[in-house]
């Protein structure tokens, strides 16, 4: 099928999952998904509790591997390598696939060291790099002028947003090339919220972004496209304004209209 | 886009290099760490294979009639395990029936009945008290104690049980100040800040909409105690009891300096005696002869098999309160 | 109504019970305590931390006694302090759920309220017999030995403390466990595994029995760890036990300096602990 003259060129596919089943023990908790992430955009992943969007993201970097009993079945292909093939590097991927979490959670150090940490892992430089580095990351994540004054003070001293901002921060400096965000303004204000989906679509520049989310504005607002999840199952993928506007399963409909979840 | 894919790229590498050497310090840590973890588990096995490597002399030469023989005598190197066993088992168990109840009762002081600002005080003061080492229970107990003791509750005792049949045996005899008796008593406040502390964390599991519950139906504070508390943390109680038991079955020095030394079973408590951790601190060193040596290891070996199973069902019961508190 | 009056004077005899023990217990504390300083005050000069024990009958301090304590107490946190931390850490981080960490939580509760005096022996089969002689070394593996259980028990119990959340942003930026255990772990836990090891030493310090028949005593001082070392609590047992009292007295002095930095000690350990809640 030809594209048409004026169309978009097709966004070039990031991450790849292919036909992926999850296993708690034996329980089955994810069943069977296939859908791509477009690199440079922003993907969400809506759907009521329990219906396994935290759990597929934690597989897109692995996370799920510090726990024992869980197996998986499928593909995730990361620029068309499978990262979930035996013998790859965990530590490797991580710093390629970055993750901010539900809860901010600095580490118990300075707002420096706390994003030092994550730049020393990998690279060996000067200190007026170091600090240059820094800083970049802080300006990136919209928390620069905030803390330039207090940087070698405790990061729990920072308010919940600019905890969290501080957390985003921490997986920039990493340079990675994709961004997880498991829901991440749930535990969070309205404004710092705002700032942060505003941040979002900031780093869409450079970054390939997936968000969970619980809240379906939110889903409507940041991404350009949006994965319906339903008790471990894919109901429908596709265009965030096409999703929201016209789906076409009869789930969606409901869910989105409010009439469960 | 060559050039950001190039970027990209060179980035890996260097990231790759710099994991590379800590994966090395990542396994070595590991394998220490599990070293060191197992190294634990040997050590109980060192225990127990060289108490038993030391007894088995004893054991062979005089069989299992070890246990019962009164007989303690290097000089004709005859050896019997009964009157420090028997010493060991009645100083402890008289231990824990005083100290269980009082123990307890400053448990449900703590946690029930103590206005807030004394609690941690109180709490402290309980605390030091597990802190003092036992060689300084021994001396108190020594100096201070036992001629206390011979001044004021060995005489009562005798004059009052003298004529009660049964009991006249069980407190007779010259009031030496020493003796099981005072042992005991030494071990009794030993022991009680030890079951306090433990009593006192399990009391403190209870939740609290329970004990709620109970008060808005107009329980007293005792019937609160007695009816909610106490049940529902009983096999965590019996726990933190059983590790009192253990620590008074195995305890040396407090005991060593009040007990009297004396190789023999007697009926009265009052008398002298020993038990098995005091035979050994005390004899271990003049031990000459293989047989003598071998006599201390067999007791040593006693003592540990008693007080592993006391330890061990301790620590069962208070693994299922755990789960049961989630 | 009668009924009622029974719950009430019930009730007030169980509380006053309560309260009667708790006196009970207390005034037992401030009479070991008393007599202690009592008796160990008088004794208590400079000559205690100058001079070596002296010989029957004569005057004299416990300098010997006091440096041999310091020695093996810090030899024996030295060996077994860190045996302890990476057991805790084996546990409570790689193998949490592995078998081997059940079975060890279990084996170590029970070296923990282990007799010390068995401890004394298993160190005198395989050190002193093995070496031909008494020394300070078999004295400090002894204490080692009390110290590994303390310190993996608590180190455990700190680890297991930390949200999880913490350990996976460390490994979602790729950080291997055991820079993640080192950096963040170890630091997030540090007054607790630190209170754990005060908590050790101050149980160390008073320790006899493992002594006894591994370092054994020296009436004079040594830097030798191959010969028998003065130590603080067999001299005290020596020395309460003799007939001579400038012994007695010293022995009394010595149990005062020992209780008092014990207690001191497990003061020093609260203290850490409570301050580290505060700023967590």
């Amino acid at each position: 099928m030809a594209p048409l003259p004026n169309a978009a060129p097709t966004p070039k596919t990031k991450v790849d999952v292919k036909n992926l089943r999850f296993f708690y023990g034996d329980k089955l908790a994810l069943k069977g998904i296939t859908l791509p992430l477009y690199e440079n955009k922003v993907t969400a992943f809506i759907g009521p509790s329990g219906c396994g969007k935290s759990t597929l993201l934690r597989i897109l970097n692995r996370i799920y591997d510090l726990y024992p009993n869980q197996r998986i079945e499928g593909e995730v292909l990361l620029d068309g390598e499978n990262i979930l093939a035996p013998g790859q590097d965990l530590n490797l991927l991580r710093s390629k696939i970055g993750m901010v979490f539900q809860k901010p959670t600095p580490f118990p150090m300075t707002i420096y060291e706390n994003i030092a940490f994550g730049i020393r892992l990998y690279e060996k430089i000067g200190r007026s790099e170091l600090d240059e580095r820094v800083e970049s990351s802080l300006r990136r994540a919209a928390l620069w002028n905030e803390v330039k004054d207090k940087l070698h003070t405790s990061g729990l001293g920072l308010s919940g947003g600019q905890q969290q901002r501080l957390c985003i921060a921490r997986t920039i400096a990493v340079k990675p090339e994709v961004i997880l965000l498991d829901e991440p303004c749930s535990a969070l204000d309205p404004i710092s919220t705002s700032k942060i989906e505003e941040l979002i679509s900031e780093l869409t520049t450079d970054y390939t972004i997936a968000i969970v989310t619980h809240n379906m504005q939110q889903a409507a607002r940041s991404s350009s496209y949006t994965a319906f999840m339903y008790l471990g199952e894919l109901v429908e993928y596709g265009d965030t304004e096409r999703i929201f506007t016209n789906p076409t399963e009869s789930r969606t409909q409901d869910y989105i209209t409010g009439r469960f979840g | 886009m060559t050039i950001t894919a190039n970027t990209a790229e060179t980035t890996s590498n260097q990231k790759s290099t710099a994991l590379r050497r800590q994966r090395l310090n990542d396994a070595i840590f590991r394998v220490l760490t599990r070293a060191s973890a197992i190294a634990v588990l040997v050590l109980l096995g060192g225990v127990m294979v060289s108490l038993v490597a030391g007894a088995w002399p004893a054991f062979s030469k005089f069989g299992f009639g070890f246990l019962t023989t009164e007989v303690w005598n290097p000089v004709t190197d005859q050896f019997g395990a009964l009157a420090p066993v028997y010493g060991t088992l009645v100083t402890a168990f008289i231990a824990m029936l005083i100290g269980v109840p009082v123990s307890l009762g400053i448990a449900v002081f703590l946690t029930e009945i103590c206005p807030p600002f004394l609690r941690r005080p109180i709490g402290i003061a309980v605390e030091l008290l597990a802190g003092i080492p036992s060689i300084i229970y021994g001396i108190w107990g020594l100096f201070v104690f036992a001629p206390v003791l011979q001044r004021t509750l060995q005489p009562w005792l005798i004059s009052t049980f003298h004529h009660v049949p049964l009991l006249d045996n069980l407190f007779a005899g010259p009031p030496f100040g020493i003796g099981m008796l005072t042992a005991a008593l030494v071990l009794t406040i030993m022991v009680l800040p030890f079951i306090t502390s433990i009593a006192r964390d399990v009391f403190e599991t209870v939740p609290p909409m329970l004990k709620e519950a109970a008060y808005g139906l107009g329980c007293t504070r005792w019937e609160v105690i007695w009816n909610i508390v106490i049940p529902y943390t009983r096999t965590g109680v019996i726990g933190g009891v059983m590790l009192g038991l253990g620590r008074a079955l195995g305890e040396t020095m407090a005991v060593t300096f009040v007990i009297g030394n004396a190789h023999r079973v007697s009926s009265s408590i009052l008398q002298p005696g020993t038990t098995i951790s005091a035979t050994i601190a005390n004899e271990f060193s003049e031990a000459v002869g293989d047989t003598y040596t071998s006599s201390l290891f067999a007791l040593g070996l006693i003592l540990f098999f008693i007080t592993f199973i006391v330890l061990a069902a301790a620590r069962l019961m208070l693994m299922r309160l755990e789960k049961k508190a989630g | 109504m009668q009924r009622y009056v029974r719950r009430k004077l019930a009730n007030r005899i169980a509380v006053g019970a309560s309260v009667g023990t708790t006196l009970f217990g207390l005034c037992w504390l401030f009479l070991i305590l008393g007599t202690l300083l009592y008796n160990g005050l008088a004794g208590l000069n400079l000559k205690v931390f100058t001079e070596m024990t002296p010989p029957p009958g004569s005057d004299g301090g416990l300098l010997n006694a006091l440096a041999g304590t310091l020695i093996m107490t810090i030899l024996g946190v030295v060996i077994g302090a860190p045996i302890g931390v990476m057991a805790g850490t084996y546990m409570a981080e790689y193998g949490r759920h592995d078998k081997l960490t059940k079975v060890v939580r279990f084996i170590n509760d029970i070296l923990l309220s282990a007799p010390s005096i068995i401890i004394g022996l298993f160190v005198y089969e395989i050190m002193v017999v093995w070496m031909g002689h008494f020394s300070a070394w078999a004295g400090s593996v002894a204490l080692a030995i009390i110290v590994i259980p303390v310190v993996l028990r608590t180190t455990e119990d700190m680890l297991l403390l930390i949200p999880n959340a913490l350990r996976e942003a460390a490994s979602a930026l790729g950080a291997p466990r055991a820079l993640m255990i080192w950096q963040i772990a170890y630091r997030a836990a540090r007054s607790g595994m630190l209170t754990g090891i005060l908590l050790a030493v101050a149980r160390i310090s008073g320790e006899t029995a493992p002594l006894l028949f591994t370092a054994l005593n020296n009436q004079f001082w040594s830097w030798n760890m191959n010969a028998p070392m003065a130590n603080m609590p067999v001299t005290i047992f020596q020395f309460a036990l003799s007939p001579y009292e400038e012994w007695q007295q010293l022995a009394w002095t010595g149990a005062l300096i020992i209780t008092f930095s014990v207690l001191a000690l497990n003061i020093g350990a609260r203290v850490m602990a409570a301050r580290s809640q505060k700023t967590s």
